[in-house]
């Protein structure tokens, strides 16, 4: 006798161990905040299935429109449409990538610059010629007459050019030293004055007094650039208080930078403030690196 | 601003309309287009949803226009045909035939004319001939023109109706903007508008019809007025040019076009300069560029709202743009001062 209860599906032949061919059907969730998700199942070109959730806002535009506008809207399609139903038709129409369109009086001279470049290294290239690595002839060296009885040029200077690359190298690097360099030059090669300087036009930036700031890590998520100056403030004239937040939820993210007009109170606060109790967490405080 | 592409179309495009104005009604809910693909496709300009097409001719097409109350098309071709069609079932209705190709038809502003141009071939000089219609798809269509023009001396490549049907505007292969009576047809004015021998490729009538824009293989457009034929504004680009539009409600122009469409092969897609370029109409500037298609832009057309534009390219795909706010927020210091 077949108990009722028995005929219910059992929980454990859920759909997803029945058939591995079969994808799962499509869920839509009516979400409280007026959204849909959507949930959809396919395969991907490597037979892998492939769960894909999209959220949904709907928005309805409501639109005064002509009469003779608004009976043209419900027209029976004809021709090669003729049975269709309404909605556009994927195999005709299409989406576009995004396109950014602003019009500006000075287009011109911003479009101008981009080409700059481009026309600079046409220019560099106008006047090379080709040669021939052989015979320095004005031929490709695979057409040299002279190409299985010589030599390259190139091989046979080389013994007696051997110290010149080396010697090019340390005018190179010397060259970078008094930026006049053209080519990318690593960070720490840069100028004289050691690791973590950069080019001289960003100065202002970098060369910022690091001595009298200080580096306080562990702080409250909550926490709030002017909570932080108010505490810091006690011990000195404060110049800066930088809190890093997160670009997308404009949290703390847990340290911050604290600068002083003087190196004595800057010790001061370090020396305080180094495990205070803010906001449920212990800070700690110390002076900032140079990095 | 997110394009709609429609690809009905398996060859280039020649002509884009959208449905008129009428009576200060400004509709543009429809849109059509034609290809050297031998078929027009009618579509909704709202979300590129393709309403139907109209079949029947047999060779490339390359004009099309539609009349102000959207109730009759007329198409033009290489199969050397006039064909009007009911808009809503896509039946032809009437059909005439000419020795040469149709380069170019259009209605007048009350729908009751119909101008067309013929191509000058095998012997055959160049014409534009009136047709009256009669605005009603039960209605007979008359077999015979009102009347002819014949071009003796340089093809006409375009043409247009002046306000009121007062005159009929041509441009022609020898950069020539001619003036003729809109009612008999007399040639009145003759200006070298754009360079000797640099075909004029579109016309474009503002929507009072008092002015209007002609683009050139001279790689110039040039708005001139529709009485005197006085050159208004220039405006000079680096690309010959295939097709130009004047846009309502903003005082913008959007010229289209790039090299030839047989140098495209051999040419990048960045040389090839195929975006839309917008002019300030006014002071002559260039004020942004619209990328998108792979070929020449061989047609533009504006919204009558002035809400957006579609451009057609040798690509064989019509982008149908709706404007951002920054397009219409957009004006120069002196414009926001007045306002």
């Amino acid at each position: 006798m077949p108990d009722p209860a028995s005929s219910r599906p059992n929980w454990a032949d859920d759909e997803e161990f029945d058939d591995p061919s079969v994808l799962p059907p499509q869920q839509v969730i009516n979400n409280p905040d007026g959204t849909k998700t959507v949930i959809t199942y396919r395969f991907n070109d490597n037979g892998k299935k492939v769960k894909t959730t999209r959220k949904i806002r709907t928005t309805i535009v409501k639109e005064h429109v002509n009469p003779r506008v608004a009976e043209r809207k419900e027209w029976a399609k004809f021709g090669a449409e003729k049975g269709h139903s309404r909605g556009p038709d994927l195999s005709t129409t299409s989406v576009g990538e995004n396109i950014t369109f602003r019009p500006s009086t000075n287009w011109k001279t911003t479009s101008k610059e981009d080409n700059a470049e481009e026309s600079k290294l046409k220019d560099q290239l106008k006047d090379k010629k080709v040669t021939c690595r052989i015979c320095r002839g004005d031929h490709f060296t695979a057409r040299c007459p002279f190409k299985d009885t010589l030599p390259p040029l190139d091989d046979a200077a080389a013994p007696g050019a051997e110290e010149s690359p080396a010697a090019d190298g340390a005018g190179a690097t010397g060259a970078i030293g008094g930026s006049g360099g053209g080519s990318y030059v690593a960070p720490h090669l840069r100028g004289k004055k050691g690791a973590g300087e950069s080019m001289p036009g960003s100065g202002s930036y970098k060369d910022r007094d690091d001595l009298a700031t200080l580096r306080v890590t562990n702080v409250s998520e909550l926490a709030e650039e002017g909570d932080l100056r108010d505490m810091f403030e006690r011990f000195g004239r404060v110049t800066r208080v930088f809190l890093a937040k997160d670009r997308d939820t404009g949290r703390a993210k847990g340290f911050a930078f604290i600068s002083y007009v003087d190196r004595s109170d800057a010790a001061r606060a370090c020396e305080r403030m180094d495990g205070f109790g803010f906001k449920h967490l212990i800070l700690r405080v110390e002076f900032a690196k140079r990095s | 601003m997110r394009p709609i592409l429609l690809q009905g179309h398996e060859r280039s495009l020649t002509q884009i309309k959208y449905g008129h104005s009428f009576w200060g009604l400004e509709f543009g809910d429809l849109l059509f287009s034609t290809a050297k693909d031998h078929v027009v496709c009618a579509w909704y300009s709202v979300n590129g949803e393709r309403v139907g097409t109209y079949n029947g001719h047999v060779g490339a097409l390359w004009t099309v226009d539609i009349d102000p109350t959207t109730t009759i098309l007329a198409t033009g071709g290489a199969d050397n045909t006039i064909r009007l069609w009911d808009v809503r079932a896509g039946k032809q209705l009437k059909m005439w035939e000419f020795p040469t190709a149709v380069k170019r038809v259009e209605f007048s502003e009350d729908g009751t004319l119909l101008l067309a141009v013929t191509e000058q071939r095998m012997g055959h000089l160049g014409t534009v001939v009136v047709f009256p219609i009669t605005v009603d798809v039960e209605a007979e269509q008359v077999d015979d023109p009102s009347f002819t023009i014949t071009f003796r001396e340089s093809k006409a490549t375009v043409a247009a109706w002046g306000y009121l049907n007062k005159y009929i505007i041509t441009g022609h292969e020898d950069g020539r903007v001619s003036q003729y009576d809109g009612k008999t047809g007399e040639l009145i004015r003759d200006v070298q508008a754009h360079e000797l021998d640099m075909q004029i490729t579109d016309i474009d009538m503002a929507p009072d019809r008092t002015y209007f824009i002609t683009c050139s293989k001279d790689k110039t457009a040039k708005i001139l007025d529709v009485n005197e034929l006085k050159v208004l504004k220039t405006y000079v680009t680096d690309t010959p040019l295939n097709t130009a539009a004047l846009t309502p409600k903003k005082d913008f122009i959007i010229l289209g076009g790039g090299q030839e469409a047989r140098d495209v092969t051999t040419t990048s897609q960045r040389q090839g300069k195929f975006e839309a370029r917008f002019y300030h109409k006014i002071f002559e500037d260039e004020i942004g560029r619209v990328k998108g298609h792979f070929g020449p832009l061989n047609t533009i057309a504006v919204h009558p709202r002035g809400v957006g534009y579609a451009s057609g390219g040798e690509d064989g795909y019509v982008r149908v743009h709706h404007f951002d706010r920054q397009y219409f927020d957009f004006a120069y210091e002196v414009e926001k001062m007045k306002g």
